[in-house]
Order: structure tokens, then sequence, then C-alpha cells
């Protein structure tokens, strides 16, 4: 368990003070795993490092399996060796003059009183085989490839059952292919040794898939928290559908609203009309976040005219799994991503559909 | 990285030009020594009429018993003490600036580096008048502090004298090298030993010492090197506390009381001294080697976290106003008041102590206008030569296929095993033997200075591996022949690195004191050699006044030069 409560940092570069984390509160209950989320810059890492001992937050309690190793008020701060955590680094920090064994068996040799030296053997081969390295226990660590890093990273991590493990950017220093993999082998891993978990990253599609529940930052504060498919579905602003790959984003004016939560919106750009879900008044200036993979693209005229609009195709990018069209709908560009169909020609005149629901729309601030 | 694979006459002829180069100013000059080594007998030049092939060099060297009573003891002894001394002052001052909330580090920084701008003898002079067992400042202060009559307590006139002197001046050199080592440890290393649950000092024993003993080790090597290679204070403070280490009795050899030059023997002295420097250099080498395999684990740039002194603030900055003190400040400041009021000291002095007189005997002395000509004269002309050499070699060793490229970075890096008594040996046997009246000019110190390109290639190559290939092919696929895409896009993207290795050199060249005392002569006197005649003569307040001078003109530079002086530079 973890509980995070009105968090502060500031940090003073020599262009003024920079408030870097600014009143954050959350909690990870037991065995959940949990992401900030957000930019570089917005104060997920230095929120990290507040938990893990190796920042002094200057506002703020921290309090890890019930134990509070920081509280600004109280006077309290546990430095990071006395916390019951293991972290993993982004540069995943592994000694060079140590090999995969004595990596792994650090936390074991440094904890008092001694553990015995047959006790080390077995929980380190333990955890190497649970992260697949028991093979190259002997390899000097200069001879690791990243992907290897960072098991080891996570074997250390986790050798000594601390109550709380902490992720800093944990895959971002692995190739594309490889982080893939290793993303759903740390989730699995994760949920099979049911640790608690706090992992930073600022790759959307890491924090989604991984995490159970999932805050998004922005300039120092949870701007968002919920589960996964709450944040994704449901987003609370422009920033966050934005951050979470709404790329279509396009004015709009409410002309009308229903009592059953639907809107009539005239866009800007065309004057064309959509029918959505949302709960805003009439004349109400507004943004409509469209996701390209929600929209349909078709090349006939549809016989329901009700949120279908016209455009003709600007460019066209195969991707493999389908196709992503930039469609031009008149005085605003829409992106589109249309599965399996053949590539279209730039030119060509096509339909897109809108579907009513699944998408966000935000009442514009005044200004 | 791919490499060019046809060159074309002029890429043929500058590598021709490099390798040229590159052998006449350092293999001539030591060919020539391993030569006169074994030719006798002892006080003839290896080509003149009569001399001929001979062991009697190596004989007479092996048994000579002052050899194993005093010159190897005395060696060892001031190298080992000097370097144990060295190495911990200039550890502590790396750690305080690098690792620590020590408050103004970057003016400390630029302090620290003081005793390597100025010319040795300077720092010689200071000394001598602050730590001198009857006049020394130092010591009439401790003496009427604590009450104490006649002489001392401190000799600089000692083996410990000297040692403490020469860890003061070497000082400088060991900080550069460990604060680049302690720059560059990913901090998060360290991190994740904390967050291993592993506290400050266990991680300080467990990781942070082993990760950075590599980097170490290897200016423990090098600092060891380099302290063997000294002469200019065991000359100065060695000779009258009757210290005789290895460079000093080559130099005797040389310059035997009231009896002929002994070139045999200097140069047979010489040979297991080149030797030895060139085993310590390998040694360095793959100690490097091991140090970046172990930067290069993550291989950034890091923000590193300094530690809070807290109650440890105090001590810190004892220390290092300790060092700084008696390094820098009070050597300079003892400089410029001798220089106006002589042997007077400062409590007892009146205001009719006070003279310009040092400076008006200065200035009109002939001597003092040769040498500030020669000075610049060969420190500039022997900076270019050196930097366009390094960047020859550089280029040579990065860019091309040539199978000189091993034997031409061989060369370049053995340049810093050759201690400059030896260098400065080889060049004069070698023109004494050649019937071209260079021996005696300023020209020969600009020859004989030569012979460093160890760090100017270092940097060069450096700066050739930073610009990618492509650059150079980019512009010979939009037409440019090789000629003129190394004047229009390599020596301009160049240009800031041979800046660096030009301003390096020239400090160096301003600094050498040991090769124009070797190949002295009334028309090629320079500063450094000067300043040390002056003060030996009885003149202290003329040679003041030039110190004081020389510190003058350092100082600025001290502060232009800093962003230059880093470590991989002085490192070679």
């Amino acid at each position: 368990m973890l509980r995070v409560t009105g968090l502060s940092k500031s940090f003073a570069p020599a262009d003024g003070p920079v408030r870097a984390v600014d009143d954050v509160s959350f909690e990870i209950a037991d065995a959940q795993c949990y992401a900030l989320l957000g930019p570089s810059g917005c104060g997920k890492t230095t929120a990290l490092r507040c938990v893990a001992g190796l920042e002094q937050p200057e506002h703020g309690r921290i309090e890890i399996a019930g134990r509070v190793v920081s509280d600004a008020a109280a006077g309290i701060f546990v430095p990071v060796h006395e916390r019951s955590i293991g972290m993993v680094f982004q540069s995943y920090a592994i000694w060079p003059h140590l090999d995969v064994f004595e990596n792994v068996a650090y936390p074991l040799r440094v904890q008092r009183p001694r553990l015995r030296k047959d006790e080390i053997v077995r929980r380190v081969t333990e955890v190497l085989t649970i992260v697949g390295m028991d093979a190259l226990a002997s390899r000097p660590a200069p001879r690791l490839s990243g992907g290897q890093q960072q098991r080891v990273a996570l074997a250390r991590a986790i050798v000594r059952n601390p109550s709380l493990l902490l992720l800093d950017e944990p895959l971002s220093n692995l190739d594309a292919r490889l982080r893939e993999a290793m993303r759903r082998e740390l989730a699995a891993l994760i949920k099979r040794i049911g640790i608690t978990a706090l992992f930073v990253t600022h790759d959307q599609v890491e924090a989604l898939s991984l995490a159970e529940r999932v805050a998004v930052m922005s300039n120092g504060r949870i701007v968002q928290e919920g589960a996964p498919a709450e944040v994704y579905g449901d987003p609370k602003d422009l920033f966050v559908a934005r951050f979470l790959g709404a790329t279509n984003v396009i004015g709009g004016r409410v002309e009308a609203s229903a009592a059953d939560g639907k809107m009539r919106i005239g866009l800007d750009c065309n004057g064309k009309t959509l029918i959505l879900g949302g709960a805003h008044r009439p004349g109400d200036v507004v943004d409509v976040v469209l996701r390209p993979e929600n929209l349909t693209l078709t090349t006939e005229s549809p016989s329901d005219q009700i949120n279908a609009v016209p455009g003709t195709i600007v460019a066209s990018t195969f991707q493999g799994n389908g196709v992503e069209y930039d469609v031009d709908i008149g005085g605003a560009m829409l992106r589109v991503f249309s599965p399996g169909q053949p590539q279209l020609a730039p030119g060509a005149s096509v339909w897109i559909g809108v579907p009513a629901s699944g998408n966000s729309v935000f009442k514009r601030k005044a200004g | 990285m791919p490499k060019a694979n046809n060159l074309d006459w002029t890429a043929r002829l500058v590598i021709v030009a490099g390798v040229g180069a590159a052998i006449y100013l350092i293999g001539v000059p030591l060919t020539m020594l391993a030569f006169a080594a074994l030719r006798g007998p002892a006080d003839f030049l290896p080509l003149e009429p009569g001399a001929r092939w001979t062991f009697e060099n190596i004989h007479a060297l092996l048994a000579d018993p002052v050899i194993y009573t005093r010159i190897l003891p005395d060696t060892f002894v001031f190298v080992a003490g000097t370097v144990a001394l060295v190495f911990c002052i200039a550890f502590v001052l790396a750690w305080l600036v690098e690792r620590t909330d020590l408050p103004a580090r970057e003016t400390w920084f630029s302090l620290i580096l003081f005793p390597l701008l100025v010319p040795t003898p300077v720092l010689a002079i200071a000394w001598i008048l602050l730590m001198g067992p009857n006049a020394g400042w130092f010591n009439v202060a401790i003496r009427a502090l604590l009450g104490l009559d006649g002489q001392g307590p401190i000799n600089v006139f000692s083996m410990p004298g000297l040692i403490v002197c020469q860890a003061l001046a070497s000082t400088p050199y060991v900080f550069l090298l460990l604060s680049a080592t302690l720059r560059s440890m990913d901090p998060s290393l360290e991190e994740a030993s904390g967050a291993s649950g592993a506290s400050p000092l266990s991680t300080f024993r467990r990781i942070t010492l082993p990760v950075l003993l590599p980097g170490l080790l290897a200016p423990a090597v090098l600092i060891t090197l380099i302290t063997a290679e000294q002469f200019e204070l065991p000359l100065i403070i060695g000779l009258p506390a009757k210290v005789t280490v290895f460079s000093y009795r080559i130099y005797f050899e040389l310059n035997p009381l009231g009896s002929l030059p002994n070139y045999g023997a200097a140069a047979a002295l010489s040979l297991p001294f080149v030797a030895f420097g060139i085993t310590l250099l390998m040694i360095y080498n793959r100690l490097i080697r091991r140090a970046e395999r172990y930067v290069t684990v993550t291989g950034k740039a890091f923000r590193q976290r300094r530690l809070p002194l807290r109650a440890w603030r105090i001590p810190a900055l004892a220390f290092t106003t300790l060092y700084v003190a008696v390094a820098a400040l009070c050597p300079a400041a003892v400089l410029l008041w001798t220089s106006f009021f002589g042997y007077a000291l400062p409590l007892s002095a009146t205001a009719k102590d006070f003279s310009l007189g040092a400076y008006q005997h200065l200035f009109a002395n002939r001597a003092f206008w040769i040498g500030l000509e020669n000075t610049l004269v060969v420190a500039t002309l022997s900076a270019l030569i050196v930097t366009a050499i390094g960047a020859l070699l550089g280029w040579i060793i990065t860019r091309s296929r040539s199978r000189w490229r091993h034997l031409l970075d061989f060369l370049s890096v053995m340049s810093v095993g050759i201690p400059a008594v030896i260098a400065g040996l080889g060049v004069m046997i070698f023109y004494l033997s050649l019937p071209i009246g260079l021996y005696g000019t300023v020209w020969i110190l600009v020859v004989a200075y030569s012979f460093r390109f160890a760090t100017t290639t270092r940097l060069a190559r450096a700066g050739f591996m930073q610009i990618h290939q492509e650059l150079e092919e980019a512009s010979a696929t939009s037409g440019a022949r090789w000629l003129a895409t190394q004047r229009r896009i390599l020596i301009p993207l160049m240009r800031p690195v041979l800046i660096s290795g030009f301003v390096l050199l020239f400090i160096v060249g301003v600094r050498e004191f040991t090769i124009p005392l070797v190949l002295f002569s009334q028309d090629n006197v320079v500063l450094s050699v000067l300043l040390w005649q002056l003060f030996q003569y009885g003149q202290p307040a003329p040679a003041a006044a030039l110190a004081s001078l020389i510190i003058a003109v350092a100082l600025p530079v001290v502060i232009v030069a800093r962003r230059y002086l880093t470590a991989r530079t002085i490192a070679g």
C-alpha cells in the first residue's frame, strides 16, 4: 500500500524556481499496479523520486505499507536505504564492476542482520529464474544487452521482497520491438509476484496496458485519475484526450441539446452538424475530439446522412494493418484510420462516419 | 566506421607529412639516444671522429654504486611520497568540488588550477621564500607565534620539503583527472544502491569506490610517471637538499662540475628511464580502456547529486583554503611583496624599504627582453607545430586505412613517457652531430618542444570521432575534392578542438623549463630559465619581479583557459 498526500517539491534553477510536483495525492492498494503518466517535465519522475526517498519533499506525507516515511510537517524523512522499496531506474543502473549474480545479490548482502550465504544463493537464483536470467548469472555487467539489463534491474528490485516496487520509465531504453515483448512480460511478472507497483511513463500505451490505475499528470499536478478504460474512454479535458491519442480536434457550437444526453453540434469549418453524446447547453462553444480509429470511411454516400461528413483525401499512409488518411472536410483536416480496405488515392471523395458515442466534447474555456 | 578507400594524392601527401614529422620529432632523437648509449668514449658525441661501438657506458652505469645507494632510493622515496600525498590532496579537492555542496565551487576550481599555469620555477622560488629554513615567511611566523629561536621548524630543503612542494605543484593535474572521473559516474548507480537498502557509507564502499577504481588507478599511474619525470623541483629544491633523482642525474652527467659533458653516460642512464615510462604508459592505456568500458554502460552526461556537507562544511572549506593558500595565494603574495620590498618582512617593513628598483633592474636587463621574445616565439611556434601534427595524426588514425596509423598512435602516446630532460638530451646529441647550425639557437627549442603531440593527437582524435564521416561524404558527393572537403567542412568543424589544443600547448610552452635549460645558450634564454638564473645568482628581488609579471599574465589565462582544461586533454 502506498498513500501520498499533498506532496509538493520545487527546484530552483537559475531562471527561477519551478514547482515540479504541486499538491499531488494518490493511493495505491495492495498488489495494485499504478502508473503516473505524463509528458516529460510534468513532475512524474520527481514524484517517484520523492516516494523512493531520493528527493526530499517540501510538503506532504508519504506512507509505504502503513509506515510514514516522509512527513514534512512532522519533520519525518526516512532516508532511501531504510525504506522497503525496490527500484528500476531508467538507465537500469547496473553496477559495472559486478556480475549479474552479484548485482542481484547486492540488496541481500547489505541487509542487516546478515543473511546466510546459502539463503542468498537460493533467493538470487529464484528471482533470476523468474526473470529468465539464471543461465547468465556469471556474466559481467558491461556485457549485457538492453533487455538483459532490464531483467537484472527488475530482479535486483524484487529480490528482497520490498513492500513497493518503483519503476522509472522502465521500457524507454529498449528498442520498439523489445519494448513490446518486455511490456507483456513485465505485466505478467508484476501480477504473478503480486507486488504493489508504482511506475512512471510518458507512453500512454505502456500506462494503459500495464497499470490497473492511471494518473495523468501535467505541470506538477494530477489532472485525471482512474482505471485505464475510464481515462481513455472519458477524458476529463482536452489535454488528457490529446495525450491519450485523440488527434482530431475541431471547433463547433452546440445548437440544441436533448434530455437523453444528445446534442446537435454545428461544426465551424463546414457548417455540417453532428449528433453527439454530451450535456453542454445550446450556444456553448465546444471542441469536438475524435479518435482516428473511431471514425469510419466509405466511398459511397451513406443512406443515413446523420453524422456523415463528406471530404476529400489529401494524403494516405499505409501502415500494414490498415491505412491512415488525412481527409479535408472543408476548412479542417481529419485523420481517419481505416483497417483492411484497399488504399485510396489522394483526391478521392469519401464520407466519414462519426459514431454518436465514444467521442468527447469539451466546452471551450473563455479567452 | 567506414574509411575512405581511394585517397587522392593530396591525402597521401598529408599522410606522408604526418608520418615524417612524427618520426622526425620523436623517433630521431630517441634513436640518437640509444645510439649514443652504445658509442664511446663517453665524452664523445656518437658521430664524432674517434667514437666507436662500445658497452662501456652501460657497464659504467651498472657498476656505479651511486645508482644503487643514492639515485634509486631517492627517486623511489620522492616518487612514492609525492604520488601518495598528491593523490590524497587531489582526491579530497575533486570530491569536494564535484560531489558536494561546497560553496563557491567555480572559484575554487579556478584557484586550484593556478600551479598548472605558471612555470614551476615561479612556484619553487615562492616556496623557498615561504619555507626557507631561515627567513621563510612561514618559519618566521611560526617562530614568532611559538617563541622559538634559530632555524626552522620547516625546512623546504629536505626530502619531505621536496615531496610537499612537488605534491602541491602536481595537484592540479590529478585534480582535473579525478574530477572528470567523478563527473562521469552515473548517479543512479549510487541511488540504486540506496534503493537496495545500503547506507551511504556502505554505498561509498561497495559501489562508488569499486566503480571509480579504474578511473582512480589510471591517474595514479599517470602521476607516477609524471612525478618520475620531474626535473624542476628536484633541481631547485632537491639539489640544496642533497636529494638526487634520476632526471637530475642525467642533467648532472651533461653538466658535471669542472669536466666535459658525459654524453654516453647520460644516454645510458636515459634508456632504463624511457623503458620504465613506456611500461607505465601501457598500463595507463589499459586502465583507461577499462574505465571507459565502465562508464559506457550507460554513457551520457549526468546531473550530479551533491552531498550536503552540513557540519563538515567548515573542515572542508579549511582544507580547500589551506591548499589554495599554500599553492596559489601565498606564493603570489610573497613574490609580489619581494619584488617591491626585497627580503624585508611584511610586519617590520617601512615605507623606505619600498622600491621599484627590481623592476627597473629587470627592464634594464637585455636578457629579459631576449627571454620574453624567445618565450613567446618558441611557445607560439611549437604550439602551432604540435597542433598541426596532432590534427594530421588524429586524421590519419581515425580517417585513413594507412598501415602507419598504429605506429603513429604509438609514437604520439609515447611522447608522454619521455621526460623533458631526455627529450632535451636526444635533441642536443642529434643537433650537435648535425652540422646545420641549429644548436644554440631559438629554433632548436622550437624543434625540441614539439615532441609533445600526445595531447593534441588525443584531442584531434576525439574531435574527428565526433564528426560523422557522412558529413565529409556529403561534401564529396557534392563534388568537392579531398582538399576542399578538409578546408570547407572538416577544419571549420574542428576549429574549437584545434584552438583548445593550441592554447594548452602554448601554456605548456611558456611553462617549459627543463628543455631550454638542457639546451641553454646566451641566445636562446627563455623567461623560466632567466628566472632561475636570477634567483640562483643572488638577485631575489628581480627574480620575484619577473615571477610577479609572469603571474600577472597567467591569471587572466586561468579564467579563459578553464574550459579548455578538461581531463582528456591533460591525460594525453
